[in-house]
């Protein structure tokens, strides 16, 4: 089992590397320019487009909250549905995954192994994104006012992965039963735009005020406070919780269809004749 | 007679409302090479999944060593060696990688490194990266990788497509030899002499069924003839006009039949009408195949 890891890791380290260098642009341009830009962000504090979309700009809290706990994750979040559908549905569909369900695996160890080589992947992102937005942090640090300190910016962005972890294992989810990249990712960019933008919108209408406890958002605090005082635990129990549900999902449906031919589950007993 | 390696019981398998395959029983011996024949969508590769557990059964059931595929496939494909018929690798490892990663993978069974071997007799470099390799150097990788592990069964779908005759002749070699050890091979092909020349069983599965289980030389030898007679007074077309009887070509004092029922009473017209000479071929299993495919050749020769 940890040879395979290794070797999902290992597939994954050019995306990884691409990732990593990707998400850093959050740190490096956001929290670089901020001094330069304070004064203006300030006078856009109130815009409701803004809060619409998340974003609390006034403060440098508000500005951290909003790039790199609801702007930065969400990025990533496009990663763990690639990878998510890639795993599964798209090595299947291509053939590849014949051979690996064809080597005296069980089912359930695949679809373990690959969810634990996205986290991983997951997690080494992000531990580099904290790490440079440290060294940014201290770049600037005499040049803005703040409480915030390094290890908070560190906690922020590493407490923001169960949202990817939950993104990546109902990717995860969607390709172990449907078979179809197309299907899956199309599924998981839907639960993701409408989780992101319905949080944010909810709170500027009543309309969707009781739906927030099905929007995955909900559990992902970015308001300037999360940043010094980081997300509640219920939040992110309840990520990870959908998440291994998720994850079990996946297991289940994997071992009990058929595959490399695209089959959806209950078609198995609709015998002709 | 020992427990067969490879058992189906009425093995059903339906996508949907499309058939796989259909109350297939089959059974291969320990030590025989089995060439399983049938045209494109006829259920070979179906059958082959769900051996491997790769595709569940709708009814039926299937077995190899006797433990059942679907409740025992980790400890099934412990001692299987697979070639994909459509073969996907890992574009990005080198050669020499992945059968490493596969070797492990599969548990090394007493043939660590064989695959060096192997690339050396399919003349592979397996320290180029596959995604470099023509078709028929990544055809190559996937034979190494099924034979590697030196495995109990071979189950190898379509072996030679896409390799040029020197290697599938090399191929066919491993083949041999793998039945020489006792071991035992269960493939497809649409080269049929080559199914010819290594098997000693086929299977001909036609729309998901099968329809004949026969032993190559017996096939061949009794099943399907080619007569030739040589007669004074040739006789019209209609005297061997028989179920199972297929006039091939007629000349000035010769007809050529295919006979593959009704024999005695094709010898017996013909002596009626004063044959002079008769001369026997046995078909190839090309033409024996093709017989079975014929127009109107229903499934009476199961």
């Amino acid at each position: 089992m940890l040879k395979l890891l290794w070797q999902e890791l290992k597939f994954r380290r050019g995306a990884m590397l691409g990732w990593s260098i990707g998400l850093c642009f959050f740190p490096i341009v956001y929290i670089g320019i901020y001094p330069s830009v304070a004064t203006e962000m300030g006078n856009l504090a109130d815009l409701e487009i803004y809060k619409m979309l998340g974003m609390n700009l006034g403060t440098f809290s508000g500005w951290i909250a909003s790039i790199l706990i609801a702007f930065m994750p969400l990025v990533a979040c496009i990663y763990a549905i690639i990878n998510g559908t890639g795993t599964l549905a798209a090595e299947e569909e291509d053939g590849r995954l014949e051979m690996l369900a064809t080597l005296p695996l069980p089912r359930w160890q695949i679809v373990i192994v690959k969810a634990l080589a996205l986290m991983i992947s997951s997690l080494v992102m992000f531990l580099v994104v904290a790490a440079v937005s440290v060294q940014v942090f201290y770049a600037i640090a005499n040049q803005v006012e703040t409480d915030i300190v390094a290890l908070d910016l560190f906690r922020a962005i590493l407490f923001a992965l169960p949202m990817v972890f939950t993104v990546g294992m109902l990717s995860l989810f969607f390709a172990a039963f449907a078979a179809s990249r197309r299907a899956a990712s199309t599924l998981s960019a839907v639960v993701l735009i409408v989780s992101y933008f319905g949080n944010n919108l909810a709170q500027s209408t009543e309309v969707l005020e009781p739906f927030t406890p099905f929007f995955l958002h909900t559990y992902l605090n970015a308001s300037p406070e999360a940043v010094t005082a980081g997300q509640q635990a219920g939040d992110t129990l309840t990520l990870l919780v959908t998440g291994l549900v998720a994850l079990a999902l996946a297991v289940f449906f994997f071992e009990h269809r058929n595959l490399t031919v695209g089959v959806w589950p209950w078609q198995r007993a609709q015998v002709e004749d | 007679m020992s427990e067969p390696i490879i058992q189906t019981n009425n093995l059903t398998v339906y996508y949907g409302r499309v058939r796989g395959v259909k109350n297939l029983n089959l059974a291969v011996e320990r030590g025989e090479a089995f060439g399983f024949l049938g045209p494109n969508g006829a259920g070979k590769t179906t059958t082959q999944r769900v051996l491997l557990d790769v595709i569940r059964p709708t009814a039926g059931n299937a077995a190899i060593f006797g433990m059942d595929c679907r409740k025992q496939g980790v400890d099934i494909r412990k001692r299987v060696g697979y070639l994909p018929g459509e073969l996907a690798l890992y574009k990005d490892m080198r050669a020499a990688e992945f059968f490493e990663m596969m070797e492990y993978l599969r548990g090394f069974n007493g043939a660590t490194g064989y695959w060096r071997t192997l690339s050396e007799r399919l003349d592979l470099d397996p320290a180029r990266t596959i995604r470099t390799f023509s078709r028929g150097n990544k055809q190559k990788v996937g034979i190494v990788a099924a034979f590697m592990n030196k495995p109990d069964l071979l189950i190898l779908d379509e072996p030679t497509s896409g390799l040029d005759p020197l290697v599938q002749q090399t191929v066919m070699d491993l083949v041999r030899e793998v039945k020489m050890d006792g071991r035992t091979v269960f493939f497809s092909s649409h080269i049929l002499p080559e199914v010819q020349a290594v098997c000693d069983r086929v299977g001909i599965i036609r729309s998901g069924e099968l329809v004949a289980t026969e032993r190559v030389t017996e096939m061949l030898a009794a099943r399907f003839k080619r007569m030739t007679f040589t007669f004074s007074n040739l006789p019209p077309a209609e005297v061997f006009a028989l179920p199972g009887v297929m006039e091939i070509s007629r000349a000035q004092n010769s007809i050529t039949l295919e006979v593959r029922e009704n024999l005695p009473q094709v010898l017996s017209m013909a002596a009626q009408h004063n044959v002079r000479d008769l001369e026997t071929q046995n078909m190839s299993l090309e033409e024996v195949f093709l017989a079975f495919y014929e127009k109107g050749n229903g499934g009476n020769h199961a």
